[in-house]
């Protein structure tokens, strides 16, 4: 019997090897370096597909692999740093996404940046298998430490990767910004690593000693921690080190305020877009907090927060969403707007909501930014929809695998992002009656439904309907199938992703069995104790509560609205812009629509910040120079006086300096002489 | 022996070199300093020792010969090593011949001065890492700065004699207050030791054989001996307010010189500091614990905001070593295994790192011939390797996991974090901690305008890759941050061991 789970870090070390091949022999190598990250990716893929399988026998693992520091002191109790693996129903699941979009998207590449004559290849598919490196590494994480150290490493990557075309002004500026505003976000993760550390001395995610049993236990009453800061009651502490915590997400997974970097992070070639926003960093936030959710169940009031941040940014981002002029600006806030949603399901319990909107996500919204990316091509880098128009009928495959997308991304029936938006909403609803904060997210992520539905479909009709705006649309470059093929596969993925969960009619209809995922993340077919929704339901606050009728009714009732929503949208756009030369209508917004088009002006506010961050800096310069320094400078000239002959000494003459420190030692003995006694 | 023969090697090719003619000097001087480094991969690969060498631990290769006597005690050629010291032994022979590499480029008159200095300087740092006793030590610690002072006021930039004098004066005024301290100490210790031998006198302290003297109580000669000390040292290391010399001296210093500047003479201030006033007066620390902590704070957030104040790369990385000591101030002060640990693995892993930063400016201003901010921009263009080790260079500073610097970061925050011996530990902790955001904040901004974006050299001639020899030194010092980063055990583990009769002797953790 071959131990699967011994090949682990090699799904780790294969894009990883692309990496250091790229970056080292890239340019002798055809294609930049291509082959080897397709061939790293595919064997990671494929050996992920053999983890997700021995998972499903009913396998599990949980291993320390490495110990990066020995066990020594941190004060309250003893520590060991480690690398491991934890591979469970969820990372099982989480390697096979990630493996496979990153393969989708070294594919895609070779059509959007070889065909293209990109120049720098190495570099870029050295980025890319870091990326993957990075992420994969991070998700087989087996403690917070680690899942930090991937997490850092993946923003690394993310730097290089927006920061591609340095040789511009725009791009080496978002990069910086991805980097600094997450960087923000870290700050509070790596307190919360630290805290957790030295609280329970361990930074395990599974096993009876992990920190979620350990806190598990403590909070009722059959255990301790090694050390709270004085006076604070657990339930307040593991509050404040989840929040702490949180932070990181935040950042990464661009929540409100935290988002800002993400649209500029379009400045990054559009596969790598694909691979932030649909498998990598931005997911990896999310991942997070589902891969701990053990802890944050256990803390009500982080939940609430976690569901408020998560509703308020769904709707935030959607509504910016709705005035954006280039293609991929629209995508991107529909990724923050899409990630709020995760968070409020997370936020709401529901765990399984939670990765099923991660899973549906990440193939609809990959799709997108690819199939965005054939648009690019198509419209030699012109990214503005209003110079789009009319390339349904030139770019077929494009066009409908983009529908498919959007389709999901709109949330309509039958495709992958109805599934699974329908389930966190009815999450959020049931278990939002006493719950405000909840509630209130519940509320922000039912109206941004049509809001999303209409962008969505603002773009498609802008971009595939009508007649075509400009001569680059008339006649548009064609693709190949190194662009047609990865669209293929995540365009019927995102059709079908959505009945691995078919929740609503397996309660309406009482079929058993067929909602899979819940299954597979309750360890039906086996997993890690301790690590199952079914835990995370015991140990969570929440309840049960059907507002409208029974379960069934509310089932019908959650899903028919959010259905109508969404079909609201769509309409609307469809009437608005499906016409043959749409106009601009938001531009009858007035004043919403610049307050929109600029973000709310949230990053004026963060440039601000920065400048005065700057001023403070110039201000302490300033005091440097002047008061510290002149004090010394001061005392210096003071005890200098007659300061001509005493540079004299000093002017760089070897036998002066000498006769001199000669003198002071003689000085010095003699002084410790008479001290010491010892003339005496 | 091989601690003395390593010593004298480092001292005879200083000789050598310093007689060599110009034109070879240079390659004479690489061929020689990696004698001293072979020789202390040599001490590492046998290396026996454990616990401290101040409280009676097993020191490794440890010679103790008699020398003279004065004022009643004995003086002795007494050198060994422990965890601590070892692996800043390795730091300085591994930086010196990469020193001196970089030196090749831009040192262009009195070649054989200039590396026989950097070698006599070498043989000086090895001497101060090495000695346990007293006079032995300070006559090292003493020595170092003739060399420095040298390298900085002939071969620096437009003020050197101003930052030469400056560092001079500075350092040597503190190192006179040091002296003052620790003969007070010795002195009140009165007929309970009969030498300089640090082992001795730190045992002596911890048995409290501290007496009156001149009518003045133990316990307020050791406090007095403690801030005289620490006052010393604060300058060297440097802790705010005592770090105006340092930019000074890093602006005007040749390359070369500010690589050993901020890669190993400012660890003898942090290595002062542990082995003199933590080791020796463990409770005095412990009872200056809020204070400290805040001055350690205050170091990392002040010099950081300074750092982002600058326009000159040097000057940047300059402030930005202030910010990372008071990273190891903090690991120093919360007596905690993974704290003091960490604050010494931060020591080499700073070394490294503020070494290859140093070295990778140089580099550029080889090229540029000028390091400021506003006069160039898009170098990526043009030297892209060198650039490319820059970038990865600054994200170690910036403490990006599996680089060594992230390392000793994180060992110092999580040793600190709960640490019973400081107050409101977690508060100081994370007041810390900030600087990674704020030294992220500097650096992607400083290599933004300067490395990236359309190329633009405020001069114009043409600009092509940098030499292989200034190149090889950068990847050197990366591979080797890289690998203490994945594997920092190889050098943490030794300096836990060593560190822990340290935090054992604070009587918090008793």
């Amino acid at each position: 019997m071959i131990d699967v789970f011994s090949y682990v870090p090699a799904i780790v070390l294969l894009p990883f090897f692309s990496f250091l091949i790229a970056l080292g022999a890239g340019k002798h190598l055809p294609k930049g370096g291509a082959f080897g990250g397709i061939t790293a990716t595919a064997g990671s893929f494929l050996l992920s597909l053999w983890v997700l399988a021995t998972v499903a026998g009913g396998d599990a693992a949980n291993r320390t692999l490495y110990t990066w520091a020995s066990a020594g002191g941190i004060g309250p109790t003893d520590v060991e740093l480690s690398f491991g693996i934890l591979v469970d129903p969820l990372s099982a699941l989480m390697l096979v996404i990630v493996t496979l979009v990153a393969l989708l998207v070294h594919v895609f590449s070779l059509g959007y940046m070889n065909d293209e004559g990109e120049t720098g290849l190495p570099r870029y598919y050295a980025g890319l298998g870091l990326f993957t490196a990075s992420m994969l590494g991070f998700v087989v994480a087996d403690n917070l430490l680690m899942a930090f150290m991937f997490f850092e490493l993946v923003g690394l990557c993310s730097y290089l990767l927006i920061g591609f075309h340095f040789r511009e002004p725009g791009p080496p500026s978002a990069a910086k910004k991805a980097f600094l505003v997450t960087r923000f976000g870290d700050y509070f993760f790596l307190i919360g690593v630290v805290a957790v550390i030295g609280t329970f001395g361990t930074a395990q995610f599974a096993g009876p000693e992990s920190f979620p049993a350990l806190a598990d236990a403590a909070l009722n009453g059959s255990g301790s921690v090694a050390w709270t800061p004085g006076g604070l009651d657990l339930m307040t502490w593991f509050t404040v080190v989840g929040l702490l915590v949180l932070g990181g997400v935040v950042g990464k997974s661009a929540q409100f305020p935290l988002h800002t970097w993400l649209p500029d992070a379009m400045e990054g070639p559009t596969p790598v877009s694909a691979l932030i926003h649909a498998a990598t960093m931005v997911a990896a936030g999310v991942y997070l907090v589902a891969r701990m959710y053990g802890f944050y169940a256990l803390t009500p009031t982080t939940l609430a927060v976690i569901a408020f941040i998560g509703g308020f940014t769904a709707l935030f981002a959607a509504t910016m969403g709705l005035v954006k002029d280039e293609l991929k600006q629209v995508l991107a806030y529909s990724t923050i707007s899409q990630y709020g949603y995760m968070m409020l399901a997370l936020g709401a319990g529901g765990y399984v909501a939670a990765v099923f909107h991660l899973t549906t996500h990440a193939f609809f919204k990959a799709l997108l930014f690819l199939g965005a990316g054939a648009v690019i091509i198509a419209m030699h880098h012109n990214e503005d929809m209003w110079d789009m128009g009319g390339l349904k009928s030139k770019m077929p495959v494009t066009y409908y695998t983009f529908l498919a997308g959007s389709l999901a991304l709109a949330g309509i029936f039958p495709f992958a992002g109805f599934w699974s938006k329908d389930e966190i909403l009815y999450e959020a609803l049931v278990h939002a009656p006493g719950e405000p904060l909840l509630f209130g997210g519940y509320l922000m992520g039912l109206l941004a439904v049509p809001v999303t539905a209409f962008y969505t479909f603002r773009m498609v009709f802008l971009t595939f309907h009508g007649e075509p705006r400009s001569d680059t649309a008339r006649d548009p470059e064609p693709v190949r199938w190194n662009v047609k093929g990865p669209l293929t596969v995540l365009g019927t993925l995102a059709v079908v992703t959505g009945f691995i969960n078919m929740v609503p009619v397996q309660k309406v209809l009482g079929l058993e069995g067929i909602d899979l995922l819940h299954l597979w993340l309750d360890n039906h077919w086996g997993g890690i104790e301790g690590l199952s929704s079914h835990h995370y339901g015991d140990i969570g606050p929440y309840s049960s509560e059907y507002i409208v009728g029974g379960e069934v009714a509310t089932v019908l009732v959650g899903a028919a609205v959010s259905l109508g929503l969404a079909l609201t949208g769509l309409l609307v756009a469809w009437r608005l812009y499906n016409v043959p030369s749409p106009t601009e209508h938001t531009a009858k917004l007035g004043g919403i629509k610049d307050v929109l088009y600029n973000n709310y002006y949230l990053d004026e506010l963060q440039v601000w910040l920065a400048y005065r961050t700057e001023d403070v800096a110039g201000g302490a310069d300033t005091f440097d120079q002047g008061i510290i320094d002149g004090v010394v400078n001061g005392v210096s000239s003071v005890s200098l006086i007659g300061g001509d002959r005493v540079r004299q000494l000093q002017n760089g003459v070897v036998s002066q300096y000498a006769a001199l420190l000669t003198l002071g030692l003689v000085a010095l003995i003699v002084v410790l002489g008479v001290t010491g006694g010892w003339f005496l | 022996m091989i601690l003395e023969a390593l010593i004298a090697v480092a001292f005879a090719s200083a000789l050598v070199v310093m007689l060599s003619p110009n034109e070879w000097a240079g390659r004479l001087a690489f061929a020689l300093s990696l004698l001293p480094f072979v020789g202390s991969l040599y001490l590492w690969s046998g290396f026996d020792g454990s616990g401290n060498a101040l409280t009676g631990g097993d020191i490794a290769y440890q010679t103790q010969i008699e020398w003279l006597e004065v004022g009643g005690r004995s003086v002795s050629w007494f050198v060994g090593l422990d965890g601590i010291s070892l692996p800043l032994v390795v730091l300085t022979t591994f930086l010196v011949p990469l020193a001196i590499l970089s030196a090749w480029t831009p040192i262009d008159s009195r070649q054989s001065q200039f590396y026989g200095l950097m070698l006599f300087m070498e043989a000086n740092l090895l001497g101060v890492f090495t000695a346990l006793d007293f006079f032995l030590w300070f006559v090292f610690w003493e020595a170092v700065l003739v060399p420095m002072y040298f390298l900085i006021g002939v071969w620096g930039g437009p003020r050197r004699k101003y930052a030469a004098i400056k560092f001079f004066v500075y350092t040597n005024a503190a190192s006179l207050l040091m002296f003052i301290g620790f003969m007070s100490l010795t002195f009140a210790l009165g007929d309970s030791v009969s030498s300089f031998a640090l082992p001795e006198i730190t045992g002596a302290i911890a048995d409290g054989g501290l007496g009156t003297w001149f009518g003045i109580s133990p316990d307020r000669i050791a406090m007095v001996a403690f801030l005289a000390m620490f006052l010393g040292f604060a300058v060297k290391v440097p802790i705010v307010p005592f770090h105006t010399w340092l930019p000074d001296a890093h602006v005007e210093a040749p390359t070369p010189v500010s690589v050993l500047l901020a890669g190993v003479l400012l660890k003898m201030g942090t290595y002062a500091l542990l082995r003199f006033n933590f080791t020796m007066l463990p409770d005095q620390a412990s009872a200056l614990a809020i204070p400290i902590a805040a001055i350690a704070v205050i170091s990392v957030i002040y010099g950081a905001m300074l750092a982002l104040a600058q326009k000159d790369l040097k000057r940047i990385v300059a402030y930005s070593s202030v910010s990372s000591m008071g990273y190891v101030i903090l690991g120093l002060i919360v007596f905690t295994e993974y704290g003091v640990g960490g604050a010494t693995f931060q020591m080499v892993a700073h070394g490294l790192i503020s070494g290859l930063m140093f070295m990778a400016v140089g580099v550029v201003y080889n090229a540029t011939h000028t390091r400021m901010v506003g006069d160039m921009a898009g170098m990526a263009d043009r030297m892209p390797v060198t650039v490319g080790i820059l970038v990865a260079g600054a994200f170690g500073y910036m403490g990006l996991p599996l680089m060594a610097g992230f390392a000793g970061e994180f060992f110092i925050f999580v040793g600190s974090f709960a640490a019973p011996a400081l107050p409101y530990a977690p508060v100081f902790t994370a007041l810390a901690m900030f600087g990674i955001v704020i030294v992220a904040g500097y650096l992607l901004s400083a290599m933004q305008s300067t490395l990236f974006g359309p190329f633009e050299l405020a001069t114009d001639y043409e600009i092509g890759p940098a030499p292989f020899h200034d190149v090889a030194p950068l990847a050197v010092l990366l591979a080797a941050i890289i690998v203490l980063g994945v594997a920092p055990d190889i050098f943490f583990e030794m300096i836990r061991d060593a560190a822990l009769p340290v935090v054992e002797g604070v009587s918090v953790n008793g």
